[in-house]
């Protein structure tokens, strides 16, 4: 569990309503008509009780043992009474308990799925057919007749310790000290898409046609009128309630942190409570494309299933297929990023390091005419792969904000670590050209020496390069995506740096040795001997992951599943690829044999190398299944929304799936 | 960092720029939800919301009720009149005059080339209450054929047959206050949650301030039958079985309510001779239910204070389906469970105003449930309306489902379609494509230009829909309500009342009788009309204004009662309307003629409604948040008989009857029995491809629920091909 950060950076000033003058205010009140209105949603005359917010005693602190005062939690250093400024308006809600932790209350017995709540949100949140902040999916089990289906409705759960709001590095996410609320702005949200990874609720939602983010605002305009949420208003099977946190509505008996299908509560701490008082069968199956099923355990909660023989829910039989298109996802530019940063950082390190430890042929290389230019290959790799990283956004003209959380956000932080990398190393170039010959054959020599300046910054371009690899690597460290959370992570970004970096720096600092008539069989042993490390740092973190995902109880295991079946014959190819490598590079260095044709075999290791990183991180991205609430039969189903992709249905807006854009 | 930020983030939420509300009642289902459209200041429709102070929804709605305001502008609308001389020609636009005088004149001399009743009519149950009333006028009075009738022979006829053979007129007698006052309910063929959520609200408050034992009769494990205290899993087709042994049970214990039968029902000996046949030992065996569960049931049923039946197109869709109503209403007579707070037999109606239909429409008969075999009935209408009562015939004609094998054998050389799409509903798709080939003249009036029957129309008129339009609906528990006109008609389209007005001119009685400009000026009419002794479907005491006022009210409502509140309940006082007021015990013998699995066809086809979907989606599958939750048809099927047949989940499959073929996605749950398949009926070429839909000797209504079918292979591409290109919408 992360530590609660109760600092408070907001002094944000004003008492309310005071820099719109009070007419406003009038005018809202007046439109409203409704009795004790602030004007922010028009109450309806008659309202029933169902729909207004129960006045409670809250209890002192949550299941999880958080204050649920807010501003007891954030040692008063807000204000009561504060306006949130809901569309400019500083109305201020009249709830006594505005200032407490507020939360759905869900019970499950109850759900008929009758998409009333998803409707009602759509609809007042005018959120198009391929958008929702709240869905329905289920889970069922049992034999015919004695067959019980669980419908579950989720939306944002304004977490204890929302991942969502440290994980966005443009600081779009707030947590309000009023009703507990985590709201999202879509105006600052650049669309890296981040929060949709981490959320293990889903709740996030990623508009690939606006290339922003927005999510459920736990309609604050109506609580501010005393109304519950609109998706609790309409609900029509008396499942879904809110309220003041671990308070338990009138003919309710139970207040559950879990359900069968829900992710585990010790992520971030949801703010939602269940009653699940009906015995379900002790397997739970999904009826969406996932191949994760759940199993009742000791303790009668539901863990996704791994069996040893009949592993998880087979919707996929046990064939092995290719199915190389399916590689090419919307991360198809994260896959070029990561890869080419990666590449680069490694190739430096080998020219730079190489030269600066003293290495013979690589002060010869750093004495060529062809360092620089290696060096802004580098330098090209590098800025490609940030230009790549940035095309990924739904809207890069905002790729400056991409350093705004550096507090929290490993996002920031590898952004930053490569942006730095890649300065540092652009300096470095600079520096490096008066003592480039070809520079000083076309400019003269007159410039002068400015070794220890060029030394300077590449040694700067170290660091940051690593950090920028590791907080890399932390971003993939996602609890509520199994499959990527294991060091395989780093042990693949670094194996990768090390063995494409070698081989491209190899590769042009042997050729230009080559060309000079120079000496060049030590460059290939020592990059050889990199490229031979990197490849077995790789499979060392691929053996382990892959007997962790063979072993585990998550969706890692789902992953997994796919990952043999689905894409089996790819998953093999890049393995065989990989071990071969391992192999036939490992010999080469070990029988020492100097002709030609070694070096055709390296550059042959090489490229099947790179083939084989490509493939590997590819899969990497596509594979990868979150702790997402289960799905429906077509709504929020991956496997029909790539099916209604494929056979053109999603062209028809009203199907719910956007087409392909990648 | 948690809680705010140093520059505040701007919270942005739609805000709803309302200036207006105007009330409606929901066009959907028949449950009659109260809705307010808000118009914004262009007068624009932008959103909606439940009337909060409706008895009948209080301010709940369904997902299609809350997004029903998004159908105003949505695709494949009729923007204007079209014609063609034949039907695989393109269509021309057409002024609305030359589409009227075209149709007249086509209508005419069909008539006087093949005789007055080889022109017919089908209507629906979707328009608006004054809208019936003007069509019969038009039908009945003007053009003067006896073949029309309405598409609710495919969803409420067996309900109204059933209710008038037991109780001698149509009309629910019971409502949905019943579940705050029953101790028993049993639901057969009826999933509320799925087809009926408001309703569904409604028991389920009941339910959570008082317990009382839910009775679900259905095969498919639906969300009603899970919430069940029992579900009766029963095999197909058999629910009379299981009545006559409940009934076998009762009296053979003594538990029947012997005093209120003597009183007020006829056919007692009758029944209790019939039902010694049917005791639970040999009827489990055919229906399913193990004797012990039957015995409890009947008990339990017979010894509740209170105890109510509620059925839906399970039994409705069956080709015993009269026989079942008929026969829920012996239980319910036998158990003295009639016209009493929380005792009743109540039929779950279907489309918004198939009530609206059934009352004012002509149908079947005349206006406000009189016969046309009834001369004084048909004595009153004549001078009424101010025509010649020779003018009406003296028996009714064809029924919808009679109306098409009239077409296909020639009979019958025209037709005109209101707000129905044949080519979806109807069993059996191919004989229906076939037969609409065959017709000289077809008109289609709907708010779709999309509608799928539209292909073999010869002239095409634009309707509007909804709130475009004024009137009433009248819902399941016969309470008329009314939707206001909140905006004007979709480009070039025309309210039904003013089509039907238009073309009453065009003919010799349209100058003869009166066909008010207003829709309110016509419910005035209606409310003459349903003025008389005895008579139940009395509106006498409603205006616009009261319906609006009360959100509703139940009929009888008669002139000068007080308050705005009309009757609950039918037969409180155990008069019916049969000549001597006495109930009919009716006997239901079991007959078996339906197309049951064989070694061929080894599965029982089932079909039903999703919740996201309205009939034959020509609204709902064009709405993106109704639509994406089922935007293409899928089969329920069991795993086991899959594993079987190696069937994946999610591939598809092809599956074959005695009538045709139909491919459809495999969902493979457990909700559904080894020996049976489920489809929703919503989808074009689709389910219906394959049904027999047998018809109901008394109601004409089709068993679409029962028949076999076989499951095939299928090339998993061409299949999803041949998927794609069956959604237009």
């Amino acid at each position: 569990m992360s530590t609660l950060d109760t600092k408070i950076h907001n002094k944000y000033e004003g008492i309310p309503g005071d820099d719109l003058g009070t007419a406003y205010k009038g005018v809202a009140l007046e439109k409203s008509g409704a009795k004790g209105s602030v004007g922010l949603w028009e109450v309806r005359t008659e309202e029933r009780p169902y729909a207004f917010l129960r006045d409670v005693e809250a209890k002192e602190t949550n299941t999880y043992g958080q204050k649920i005062d807010l501003l007891d939690l954030t040692d008063h250093q807000l204000p009561e009474g504060r306006s949130m400024y809901i569309n400019e308006n500083p109305a201020v809600g009249e709830n006594p308990n505005r200032n407490k932790q507020h939360g759905f209350f869900f019970t499950a017995d109850n759900c008929i799925g009758c998409h009333a709540c998803e409707a009602a949100c759509s609809e007042k949140n005018e959120n198009p057919a391929h958008l929702a902040f709240r869905s329905v999916g289920y889970v069922e089990g049992g034999s015919y007749p004695d067959y019980k289906r669980m419908n579950i409705s989720m939306a944002c759960n304004h977490c204890d310790d929302p991942v969502c709001l440290k994980g966005c590095p443009t600081r779009a996410y707030t947590k309000h000290v009023e009703y507990g609320a985590v709201l999202q702005d879509p105006e600052t949200c650049f669309g890296c898409g981040y929060c949709t990874w981490v959320c293990p609720y889903n709740a996030p939602q990623l508009d690939p046609i606006k290339g922003q983010v927005s999510k459920c605002n736990m309609c604050v305009d109506r609580l501010e009128e005393g109304l519950k949420p609109a998706c609790v208003s309409a609900c029509v099977g008396n499942a879904l309630d809110f309220g003041v946190i671990e308070d338990i509505p009138e003919n309710r008996e139970q207040a559950k942190c879990s359900i069968p299908g829900f992710p585990s509560p010790e992520i971030t701490h949801p703010n939602i409570r269940f009653q699940q008082t009906r015995s379900m069968p002790e397997e739970m199956t999904r009826t969406d494309s996932m191949p994760v099923k759940y199993h009742r355990d000791e303790e009668g909660n539901y863990q996704p299933v791994v069996d040893r023989n009949k592993k998880l829910d087979q919707k996929k039989g046990k064939a092995k297929h290719w199915n190389l298109t399916r590689l090419s996802s919307r991360e198809n530019p994260l896959v070029l990023f990561t890869l080419s940063a990666q590449t680069a950082i490694g190739a430096y390190g080998l020219a730079f390091l190489g030269a600066e430890m003293g290495i013979d042929s690589l002060l010869r290389f750093q004495a060529s005419v062809m360092y620089v230019p290696l060096m802004m290959l580098c330098f090209g790799l590098v800025g490609f792969g940030l230009f790549m990283s940035t095309m990924h956004l739904g809207k890069p003209h905002r790729f400056y904000r991409g350093f705004n959380n550096l507090r929290h956000s490993p996002v920031c932080r590898e952004g930053l670590g490569i942006a730095v990398f890649m300065g540092a190393l652009g300096l470095h170039i600079v520096f490096s050209l008066p003592d480039n010959r070809l520079f000083t054959t076309v400019f003269g020599a007159g410039l002068g020496s400015f070794g220890a300046t060029a030394a300077f910054f590449g040694y700067l371009a170290i660091p940051a390069g690593l950090i920028g690899l590791y907080y890399m690597n932390r971003c993939y460290r996602i609890k509520a995506r199994p499959f990527w959370n294991h060091w395989q992570v780093a042990a693949s970004f670094f194996g990768n740096m090390l063995s494409l970096g070698a081989f491209i720096g190899g590769l042009v600092i042997a050729i230009t040795l080559a060309l000079s008539g120079e000496e060049y069989l030590s460059v290939v042993v020592v990059a050889g001997s990199i490229l031979v490390s990197g490849m077995a740092v790789e499979a060392i973190g691929l053996f382990f992951h892959n007997r962790a995902m063979n072993r585990e109880s998550h969706e890692g295991a789902a992953s997994h599943y796919i990952q043999c079946t689905t894409f089996g014959k790819t998953y093999y190819l890049r393995n065989c690829l990989l071990g071969l490598n391992l192999i036939v590079a490992s010999s080469l260095l070990l029988t020492g044999v100097d002709s030609v044709l070694v070096l055709l075999a390296w550059c042959l290791i090489g490229l099947t190398q790179l083939l084989s990183s490509t493939i590997g991180r590819a899969l990497f991205y596509v594979l990868v299944i979150p702790t997402t609430m289960p799905g429906a039969f077509f709504w929020k189903n991956k496997g029909f929304e790539a099916h209604a992709r494929d056979i053109g249905l999603a062209d028809m807006p009203q199907v719910g799936v956007v087409p392909d854009g990648h | 960092m948690l809680f705010g930020r140093k520059k505040r983030k701007p919270i942005s939420i739609p805000q709803k720029q309302v200036t207006e509300w105007k009330y409606s009642t929901c066009n959907y289902c028949s449950t009659g939800c109260s809705i307010e459209l808000g118009l914004n200041d262009k007068g624009k429709v932008i959103t909606s919301r439940g009337h909060a102070g409706a008895d009948v929804n209080r301010g709940k709605l369904c997902i299609k009720g809350l997004l029903e305001h998004e159908l105003f502008n949505s695709s494949g609308r009729g923007t204007q009149p079209l014609m063609r001389e034949r039907f695989h020609e393109a269509f021309v636009p057409a002024s609305w005059d030359k589409a009227l005088d075209h149709t007249a004149d086509k209508i005419k001399e069909i008539q006087n080339q093949y005789g007055r009743d080889s022109f017919a009519v089908v209507s629906t149950g979707q328009l608006l209450t004054e809208e019936f009333y003007t069509l019969g006028k038009l039908v009945r009075g003007c053009i003067g054929t006896n073949n029309y009738d309405g598409n609710t022979t495919l969803c409420m006829a067996s309900a109204v047959s059933g209710y008038k053979r037991s109780f001698g007129s149509d009309g629910p007698p019971g409502c949905y206050d019943d579940f705050e006052h029953t101790d028993c309910l049993m639901a057969f063929g009826s999933n509320l949650p799925e087809q009926h959520p408001i309703i569904y609200w409604r028991l389920k408050e009941a339910r959570e301030k008082r317990s009382f034992p839910l009775i679900v009769v259905d095969p498919r494990v639906t969300m009603l039958a899970q919430f069940a205290d029992i579900h009766l899993p029963i095999t197909p087709g058999t629910d009379c079985v299981l009545i006559n042994a409940m009934m076998h049970v009762i009296f053979k214990e003594g538990l029947e309510d012997r005093t209120y039968l003597e009183a007020h029902t006829h056919g007692l000996a009758e029944l209790e001779e019939l039902i010694n046949d049917y005791d639970p030992i040999t009827a489990q065996h055919i229906c399913g239910i193990d004797e012990d569960t039957i015995r409890h049931v009947a008990r339990l049923y017979a010894n509740a204070g209170a105890a109510m039946s509620i059925w839906t197109m399970g039994i409705n869709q069956s080709t015993h389906g009269s026989d079942g109503v008929s026969n829920i209403n012996n239980l319910n007579l036998v158990t003295g469970n009639i016209g009493k707070p929380g005792g009743t037999s109540l039929s779950i109606t279907g489309q918004c105003n198939a009530m609206g239909t059934r009352e004012w429409s002509s149908c079947s008969g005349l206006p406000g449930y009189r016969l046309l075999e009834n001369p004084q009935h048909r004595q009153e209408v004549a001078d009424y309306w101010g025509i010649d009562q020779a003018f009406f015939p003296e028996k009714r004609g064809l029924a919808e489902t009679d109306i098409f094998p009239a077409i296909e054998t020639g009979q019958i050389k025209g037709l005109w379609l209101v707000a129905t799409n044949p080519m979806t509903s109807m069993p059996n798709t191919s004989r229906i494509r076939k037969t609409l080939e065959k017709l000289e003249f077809l008109v289609v009036q709907d708010s779709y230009q999309d509608v799928e029957t539209n292909q073999y129309a010869h002239v095409y008129f634009p309707a509007s829909v909804w709130a475009e339009k004024e009137g009433c609906h009248t819902n399941t528990e016969r309470r008329v309500n009314l939707t206001r006109n909140a905006l004007p008609p979709y480009a070039e389209s025309k309210s039904d009342f003013w089509i039907f007005n238009q073309l009453a001119k065009r003919f010799e009685n349209g100058h003869v009788i009166s066909f008010p400009e207003t829709a309110e000026e016509a419910f005035n009419e209606m409310r003459e009309l349903s003025k008389g002794d005895g008579r139940i479907l009395d509106i006498s005491g409603m205006t616009y204004d009261k319906l609006e006022e009360a959100k509703g009210i139940q009929w009888p409502f008669r002139e000068g009662q007080m308050g705005l509140k009309g009757h609950s309940r039918l037969y409180t006082d155990g008069q019916f309307q049969t000549p001597d007021g006495k109930a009919n015990l009716i006997c239901v013998d079991f007959v078996d003629n339906n197309e049951r699995p064989d070694e061929h066809y080894p599965f029982w086809m089932n079909s039903g409604r999703v919740v996201e979907h309205f009939h034959t989606r020509t609204r709902t599958g064009k709405i993106g948040n109704c639509n994406k939750f089922s935007p293409t048809p899928y089969m329920e099927m069991n795993p086991d008989a899959a594993e079987a047949l190696g069937i994946e989940h999610q591939s598809y499959i092809r599956l074959a009857s005695r009538r045709g073929d139909a491919v459809v996605m495999v969902q493979l749950t457990q909700r559904v029995p080894r020996d049976m398949v489920f489809i929703p009926f919503h989808f074009h070429d689709c389910v219906n491809r394959l049904t027999l839909g047998l018809l109901d000797p008394y109601s004409r209504q089709p068993a679409f629920k029962q028949c076999a079918v076989r499951v095939e292979p299928v090339d998993q591409l061409e299949a999803a091909r041949l998927n794609a290109e069956r959604r237009a919408f």
